[in-house]
């Protein structure tokens, strides 16, 4: 495997999707080429950068708001249990 | 309640908590894939209240054989892109359709180690780099990117929210990947690459 078709087949590497043949020429490639281990290292860097960076809840203000907003539409609605409206 | 279809059961049965129950589950979710399309929190809200909103009166349509987050995530997202298309921006740039269909991506180009993770989570202005390299991206590229890294949806999940093949949810997180890559690349460079210790 050379370096074009090691970059090519990286996200699969990572995702551990390549069959056994090819992930260990990714391997044997890997082992001798400081530049593909640069770019497969910084690139689970960053996937592991953004997972947990990424992961962020909404702002209280604004989960609370929108939350009440739902109960009155699901209570109010006749969602469930409760009858239709009367119009 | 920690089940979907028990949740979906006691909403068809009108019992309010499981209203909570919902809203803990993908609320969160929900919105990061709705800001991260919209960029903007007041329209990532909106998004949020019509999905649930939908799921509510659509209570019996479920019937376990699609997962709830796939659909809940669908709703949200096909939300996102009429929102994006009444702005005029468009969801696929015709360069991705085209390089899609060869598979082709560029080969990177800065080669440095970079600082350790530790170090970049530490540091300011090396997380607001995070949120400009993925705001840069198509929104295209950015919804496989969030939906599968950042959210952890399989391949094939992603390829449902999306309704693309499972092919090109994997050469665009591929892009995706290798772009984010790119542009962090020199930003985050550890010794004797750049911004040093």
């Amino acid at each position: 495997m050379n370096c074009e078709e090691l970059i090519r087949y990286l996200s699969d590497y990572i995702d551990r999707e390549l069959d056994e043949e090819l992930r260990a020429d990714a391997q044997e490639h890997l082992a001798t080429c400081r530049n593909c281990r640069v770019v497969l290292d910084t690139t689970q860097q960053m996937i592991f950068l953004y997972r947990r960076t990424g992961r962020r809840a909404i702002p209280a203000e604004r989960r609370g708001r929108l939350f009440r907003r739902l109960q009155e539409a699901f209570q109010g609605s006749g969602t469930g249990t409760t009858a239709d409206q009367a119009a | 309640m920690a089940d979907d279809a028990a949740i979906l059961q006691a909403l068809r049965a009108g019992d309010a908590s499981a209203l909570a129950a919902l809203f803990d589950a993908y609320a969160d979710r929900l919105y990061r894939l709705a800001l991260g399309l919209l960029r903007n929190p007041d329209e990532a809200e909106d998004v949020v209240q019509e999905t649930f909103l939908k799921a509510l009166t659509h209570l019996d349509r479920f019937e376990g054989r699609s997962r709830l987050s796939t659909w809940l995530y669908r709703v949200a997202y096909n939300a996102s892109i009429d929102r994006l298309r009444r702005q005029g921006e468009s969801a696929l740039p015709s360069d991705d359709r085209e390089t899609e269909e060869t598979g082709a991506v560029p080969l990177p180009q800065v080669l440095v180690e970079w600082r350790t993770p530790e170090e970049i989570l530490i540091d300011a202005e090396a997380r607001a780099a995070l949120d400009e390299a993925i705001q840069a991206l198509s929104e295209s590229l950015r919804a496989v990117f969030v939906l599968r890294d950042i959210e952890g949806l399989s391949t094939a999940e992603t390829a449902q929210v999306l309704g693309i093949s499972p092919g090109a949810v994997k050469v665009r997180l591929h892009r995706a990947r290798l772009a984010l890559r790119e542009r962090l690349a020199l930003l985050f460079a550890g010794p004797p690459g750049g911004q040093g210790r």
